[in-house]
Formats: C-alpha cells, sequence, structure tokens
C-alpha cells in the first residue's frame, strides 16, 4: 500500500534573480515500512522534495498524495495538524528544545497530540529505552552527544506514531561510531514498530543501509533501486 | 508544558530578562512613587487649604460675598451653627464676623481681612491654636487681643505685644479705628493667614462693628470621607435663604487642580508605559529572532501557530509576573516609609510655602491604585508581546529551518 504518491512534481524557485528548477517532475511511490534513502549530490533536489513530502513546502506543480491526502489541497493550519498526526521529523541539526529534558522532547510531540500523560511517559520511556538513551531521560539536550541527541530526535519522531519519518541528512554531523549505531537502531524501528523511514542524504553508509536508494540528479529521478 | 517552556525561556537569557525585569521594577517604583508624591502635594496642599482655611463647607449671606458689607449678615448664625454640630458627619462649626480693613504699625500699615472668631470652635475647626509659633492663642492679654500671621508682622515690623491700629467701616458705615495688643503669631504655609487675615475675638470686633452678636461666615468642617454635598443639600433645605457652598465652589481651583493631578497621573503611567512596550518588544523581538530556527522546527513538528503566539504571550507575561511584585513591593516599602518620615523639601520651603504647599510632604498611595498599576503594567506588557509573537507565527517552517 502506498503512503506516499508523487506525480509529476516541479518545483521552481522564482525569489531569485535567475529562476531555479529544484524539482523537474519527480514521479515517485513509497509503501508503508520503506527504508529509503533519496540520495544524489548537493543541489541536486533531495531536501526540496523532503520538504514537498513534509508539507513544509509546496509544489509548483503536479500532485503530493500522502497518507491518501492530497497535501496541495490543505490550508496552513490543516498542514500543521497534519505533520503533527502523520510525519516524523529528523534534522540533520536535531532541533530540540534546549529547556526541556530529553525524556520531555520525546514526550512534547504526544502533548501537542493532546494525549493523557500516563500513556505519553510510558510511549516516551519505551521509545528512549529502545533508543539506548533510557538513562539520560532527566538530562537537558546539550548534555549529551550528537549521536545521543540524534537518538532522542529519532525518539520524538516516532513518538506521535507517523505514517513515516523524514530524516534530512541525519547523520551528517555524526562520527562512524554513531552513525552505525544511529543507523541500526533506525532499522530496528523500521522491523519492530514497522516505521517507514525516508532519508535525504549523500552519506554512503546509509545508503548501504536503505533497502530502496532513490538517485537525483538536477531535479529527477535517475535511478530506483530496490535491493 | 507550553507554560513550563516558556518559563524556562524567560530564563535562557537570563541577563537579558533580568534587564527587563529590572526596567519593570523602576518604571512601577517611579510610578508609585510619582502617584505618592503627587498625592501628597495634592493631599498636602487640599488638607492645608481646607482644615486651615476654607473648611468644608461655608455659609454666607448671598449678599454678602458680592462685596463683603458688613450689614449682610446671616440671619441666626449662632443658633444655625450650633444645630449643625449635631448633624450627623459633622465635626465641628464656627462662627465669624468679617470685615475688610486696614492695619498700621508705628511703621507700616498694610490691608487686611479682619476675622472676629469664637476662638474655641475656630481652633476645632481651622486648628488655628496650632499654628501658633510665638506667644498664646488669645491668652495673656485682657483687651483686644489680636494674633496675626508672621508674614505680615513682618510687613508691620512688629512682634508680641506690640500695639497695631485696625481701622473699617462699622455697621452704620461710619469709618472706627481701635488698637489691639499681638498675642500671638501665626506660621503657615497659606497666603491668607499668613499675610491678609488678623484674627480677633468676636465679642471684641462686635462692640467695635456694632453687629449685636451677628455673623457672616459659617465654617463647617466634616469627619474624614464625609461627602459634603449631603450636608449641603441637608441644610439647603432647611435654610434656604442662606448661601451654602462646599470648598470646591468656594475654591474651585482646588477642584480644578484635583481633576489635574488625576490627569497628570494618567500622563505619567502612559510615558513609562509607553516606555516599557518599547523594552519589551525590543526584549521578545530579539528573543523570537534568536530562537527562529527553534521556532520553525516547533512549527514543523505540528504546533500550531495560536500555540506559537500563546507561548510568545506567556514568556511576557511570566516577565511581567516576575517584575511586577518586586516592583509593587519596592514601591509600596518606599511609600510605607515616607509616609511616616514624610519627604523634606525645606531646601525649597519658601518657594512651595508661597504656593501653600508645606514643606514636608507626605507620600500617599490608595491601595487600589497598586492594583490599578499592576493590571496596566500586564496589560502593557501583552501589548508589547503582540508584535513579536505575530512576528513568530508568521515564520515559514521551511524558511526558518535553514536559517543559520
Amino acid at each position: 500500500m502506498s503512503i506516499i504518491k508523487v506525480e509529476n512534481v516541479v518545483k521552481t524557485y522564482t525569489e531569485t534573480a535567475v529562476p531555479v528548477h529544484a524539482l523537474n517532475g519527480v514521479t515517485l511511490n513509497i509503501e508503508k515500512g520503506e527504508f529509503t534513502a533519496i540520495v544524489g549530490p548537493s543541489g541536486c533536489g533531495k531536501t526540496t522534495l523532503l520538504n514537498i513530502l513534509g508539507g513544509l513546502d509546496d509544489a509548483t506543480s503536479g500532485s503530493v498524495e500522502v497518507a491518501n491526502t492530497d497535501l496541495t489541497e490543505l490550508k496552513d493550519s490543516q498542514l500543521i495538524d497534519f505533520r503533527l498526526n502523520n510525519i516524523g521529523f529528523v534534522f540533520q541539526a536535531y532541533n530540540l528544545i534546549p529547556v526541556l529534558t530529553n525524556l520531555e522532547n520525546v514526550e512534547f510531540i504526544m502533548l501537542l497530540q493532546k494525549r493523557d500523560k500516563k500513556e505519553r511517559l510510558a510511549r516516551a520511556m519505551d521509545l528512549m529505552q529502545q533508543m539506548g538513551i533510557a538513562d539520560k531521560a532527566k538530562q537537558r539536550p546539550s548534555e549529551l552527544s550528537g549521536g545521543q541527541q540524534q537518538r532522542v530526535a529519532v525518539a520524538r519522531a516516532l513518538a506521535s506514531k507517523p505514517q513515516f519519518i523524514l530524516a534530512d541528512e541525519p547523520t551528517a554531523n555524526l562520527d562512524s561510531k554513531a552513525t552505525s549505531q544511529l543507523l541500526d537502531m533506525m532499522a530496528k524501528m523500521n522491523k519492530d514498530e514497522n516505521a517507514t523511514f525516508i532519508f535525504a542524504t549523500h552519506d554512503q553508509r546509509v545508503m548501504d543501509k536503505a533497502r530502496r536508494v532513490v538517485t537525483l540528479e538536477d531535479g529527477v529521478i535517475v535511478s530506483d533501486v530496490t535491493k | 508544558m507550553l507554560l513550563k517552556i516558556a518559563w524556562r525561556n524567560v530564563w535562557r537569557s537570563r541577563g537579558r530578562s533580568l534587564v527587563v525585569m529590572g526596567a519593570m521594577v523602576v518604571g512601577i517604583w517611579a510610578l508609585i512613587f510619582g502617584t505618592g508624591f503627587m498625592n501628597g502635594f495634592l493631599v498636602g496642599y487640599m488638607a492645608n487649604i481646607i482644615n486651615n482655611g476654607v473648611s468644608n463647607i461655608q455659609v454666607h449671606n448671598p449678599e454678602f460675598k458680592k462685596d463683603f458689607e458688613v450689614q449682610y449678615f446671616i440671619t441666626d448664625g449662632h443658633k444655625k451653627a450650633e444645630e449643625m454640630r449635631d448633624w450627623p458627619g459633622v465635626k465641628g462649626t464656627t462662627t465669624r464676623m468679617i470685615v475688610n480693613g486696614m492695619i498700621a504699625s508705628p511703621k507700616k500699615a498694610a490691608g487686611v481681612q479682619i476675622r472676629g472668631i469664637d476662638i474655641d470652635n475656630e481652633a476645632i475647626v481651622t486648628n488655628l491654636d496650632s499654628i501658633i509659633s510665638e506667644g498664646t492663642y488669645f491668652e495673656g492679654v485682657k483687651r483686644n487681643p489680636i494674633v496675626i500671621g508672621s508674614k505680615l508682622a513682618e510687613t508691620l515690623k512688629v512682634k508680641l505685644r506690640s500695639k497695631v491700629v485696625l481701622t473699617f467701616n462699622n455697621a452704620d458705615g461710619d469709618i472706627t479705628a481701635a488698637a489691639f495688643r499681638i498675642v500671638g503669631i501665626v506660621t503657615s504655609s497659606s497666603l491668607n493667614i499668613s499675610q491678609r487675615y488678623a484674627f480677633v475675638r468676636q465679642q471684641d470686633l462686635d462692640k467695635i462693628l456694632g453687629m449685636n452678636g451677628q455673623v457672616h461666615e459659617i465654617a463647617v468642617i466634616t469627619e474624614p470621607l464625609v461627602e459634603e454635598d449631603i450636608i449641603v443639600e441637608k441644610y439647603r433645605a432647611a435654610y434656604n435663604h442662606d448661601l451654602v457652598e462646599s470648598w470646591r465652589e468656594i475654591a474651585p481651583e482646588l477642584a480644578f487642580m484635583q481633576e489635574m493631578y488625576g490627569s497628570m497621573l494618567y500622563v505619567l503611567m502612559g510615558i513609562i508605559m509607553v516606555a516599557l512596550v518599547f523594552g519589551i518588544v525590543n526584549t521578545m523581538l530579539m528573543a523570537v529572532l534568536e530562537r527562529f530556527r527553534e521556532l520553525g522546527m516547533l512549527m514543523a513538528v505540528g504546533m500550531n501557530k495560536i500555540r506559537v503566539f500563546s507561548m510568545v504571550l506567556i514568556e511576557t507575561l511570566y516577565l511581567g509576573i516576575v517584575g511586577a511584585p518586586i516592583g509593587l513591593l519596592v514601591g509600596w516599602l518606599t511609600i510605607l516609609y515616607y509616609e511616616g518620615a514624610g519627604v523634606d523639601l525645606s531646601n525649597y520651603s519658601e518657594g512651595l510655602e508661597s504656593f501653600g504647599y508645606s514643606s514636608i510632604l507626605y507620600p500617599y498611595v490608595q491601595s487600589e491604585a497598586y492594583f490599578q498599576i499592576a493590571i496596566a503594567v500586564m496589560v502593557t506588557a501583552l501589548i508589547g508581546a503582540i508584535y513579536p509573537a505575530w512576528k513568530a507565527i508568521k515564520l515559514k517552517p521551511v524558511e526558518a529551518l535553514h536559517s543559520i
């Protein structure tokens, strides 16, 4: 079952002096439970595609259907709610809330979903245990290493039980060991929680771990390989 | 958790938050002290004028006030004054004979208003006995004692026991004169008392003036917080031929001054609040711009605009919740201290006294003013937060996430 259906998506940035065509007719289907990497050189349109899939940016033309919802039809406020309940985000710079503890960071997203406290705490602790950072629950993000912070970010992304997780260069700031640990844990979550992961990356280690690799060049998919 | 995040955000930039809170503390303190200072001026001035001068209510023959002709007396003035003493809310009444004339010493002469007073009741109504700075209150001289103000004594170049001659028209219109001996000198910030009035015993003046015990003025002092208009209306209902006026009519400049001080307080409050708004806008805008990426992330993961807007407002409110009570406390303590000790303005006493002000000022702030100031600060803080909060919700998550 496809949870993402992208058809002939074009994205052109016109704010620049010369229009920039970031995506030139991308068509892509992603099934539930995939562990997919979108790869390609810098400026090929990876992040733009991810932003469009995540409802953070809109396509100039083409259709974007995510979890049976046409994103182009949603207003800003509806998009925020849609993202809250359907999409998990992992960012390159972790983007945790520095004034909250790690546990509160994971819990926070469920609070926005108005889940009750007991459920929030139980799920947050469970996810932190699965990500191997339960002992860091009461600490603040600034007290953790980059790899540990990214694991908190993954736990946060999973907390809302999203349809899929978009991870934009999640390993870009991590060393080999932290990258390897993080990818193992994501793969485990992909298996255990049937969580769908879509990465935008140019990290070979992510490509090696991914079961499907979609390659973009100049805003066009040039290869789509399922291992 | 939104409250928790907002609270912790306040302390992210501790120095900056403390500066804004400090500005709030100073602003509120200045407002309270300014209010207290102005109230002290006003209350002191008005109390001085009312309690030592015009009294709360005065009664005259309607014709008397036109040109102070002695024949226009109040019918049965003594009886009416005595009757009013039993009215609820009336602290005291006194009667006066009033005639304009001249006072002359061997060296100088001056125009005065000669006031024939009932010395016992005058002491209750105007506390005249309490402001005697030299000599006594009509004691020690049996025949024609007189009390005059210190400035008048200076003008006439006289001192205690000096003889002065009062000249005026009697009830028949004839010019008459009599010698009086100075028994007391009063010092007051009221120019009328210190320079323009000469006080003599009613019975002494009556003998010369030929009034047969009739009086020109009844002065009434009320209990504190009593509304004069009720007593004025009661008197009007009982004796509709007399002219009865409250201090607001007798001294309209006082009522105007009271109103003007009220307006000045609002202006002062407005100036401080505007300064506070700019401080808050600046701080909160910095806080929002600094957290551009974080706010973008929050909106990206599903925090709606109402929550983002509320978070910025709550952060600002917290600044006020911490700053305002400290400011109120410091202001209250300052007023508490100076309410008892008074602010000594004796360096400027000459200038102040020429305007009828006392040289010791007792600041005073009504309890509801603290509440009003606290509300005003909170409202100001929220107004100051609106623009930064609006700026926060206008950001685009995709741009914010990629900002440096």
